[in-house]
């Protein structure tokens, strides 16, 4: 029995020789690798800084608007300071004349409350 | 997240599956290159039929791509949880065939042919043809058992693990399929170039 035991053993180990796949089943076996593998997103650098300026215009809706608004404070400005003939006239006709009320009284006089005295 | 192949070849398999599942696309084929051969030449022995082995085995490596994102480090060996998957494998595939009635001892496996002369290595053919044809004999769990213990030399406990029953029951088994194995065998040793002076007394 020990040499046919012996004879087994030799036989198993005569059969651990690994079987080589073959290129075909390589081929789908990594082909199943590729459509398994989660897909992984590249990181990307974020964009440069463009400054505190650049975000404040941001804030305004950009420099186009920015712009428009220093457009319209400087005319303001200038319309107060110079105040031109023709627009003084455009506002006396809209106010209906130049009489400005200064003083109204919107309670009685306090000699009504002694009247009785 | 790419390492340089030379690199990857010294890191163990776990984590090989978890830089497969980070998107290294070296990871697959060291992978297979790792267990590929070793799970197709288990299978081929369990199933006796070279076409279903490689089905076991790549379905067996399909299973392993798809659990990668999901596998911890630390709980078992992707070997033996690959072993364990193929063992489920090849007993469905034998049931089955059980059901269909058609074990062939014809289909067993094509042996890659030894180095030796053509006479040798006939001869070392028709040992491993007949090998295969005693473990086919063989019931399946005592199959599984010896062929993890005696052909992929893997211990009693990574075997218990494999196939999810206690060392002791390894033990039986492998004991009863090499006595088994040695009885299928008896009658075929000088058939099989063995000389029949060698035995002991």
């Amino acid at each position: 029995m020990n040499g046919q035991g012996n004879d087994l053993d030799l036989l198993l180990a005569g059969a651990r020789d690994e079987i080589q796949p073959s290129a075909a089943l390589m081929e789908r076996v990594l082909a199943d690798a590729a459509a398994l593998q989660p897909r992984v997103m590249p990181v990307r650098a974020a964009p440069p800084s463009r400054g505190w300026l650049a975000g404040l215009f941001d804030v305004f809706g950009g420099s186009g608007a920015v712009a428009g608004m220093s457009a319209v404070t400087a005319a303001g400005l200038f319309l107060g300071f110079v105040q031109p003939t023709s627009l003084s006239s455009l506002t006396e006709a809209l106010q209906g004349g130049t009489e400005v009320v200064e003083n109204m009284e919107l309670l009685p006089a306090d000699g009504l409350l002694w009247a009785g005295e | 997240m790419n390492m340089a192949r030379d690199t990857l070849a010294e890191v163990s398999d776990e984590a090989l599956v978890v830089l497969y599942a980070n998107g290294d696309p070296d990871a697959a084929r060291l992978l297979m290159q790792r267990l590929l051969p070793r799970v197709l030449s288990y299978a081929t022995r369990m199933v006796s039929d070279r076409a279903e082995a490689e089905d076991v085995a790549q379905e067996s490596m399909l299973r392993l791509w798809k659990i990668a994102p999901e596998w911890r480090q630390g709980e078992a060996k992707v070997s033996t949880w690959l072993y364990r998957v193929a063992t489920n494998l090849c007993t469905d595939r034998l049931r089955a065939r059980q059901r269909r009635r058609a074990v062939a001892l014809e289909d067993a496996p094509e042996m890659p042919d030894g180095a030796a002369s053509a006479v040798a290595g006939l001869i070392a053919r028709q040992r491993l043809d007949a090998l295969q044809a005693a473990l086919d004999s063989l019931p399946d769990r005592q199959r599984q058992a010896v062929v993890l213990r005696h052909i992929e030399g893997w211990g009693n406990p990574e075997i218990a693990q494999v196939m999810e029953i206690g060392v002791e029951a390894v033990e039986s088994l492998t004991a009863r399929g090499k006595r088994a194995l040695a009885a299928a065998l008896s009658g075929q040793r000088a058939a099989l170039g063995y000389d029949e002076e060698d035995e002991a007394p």
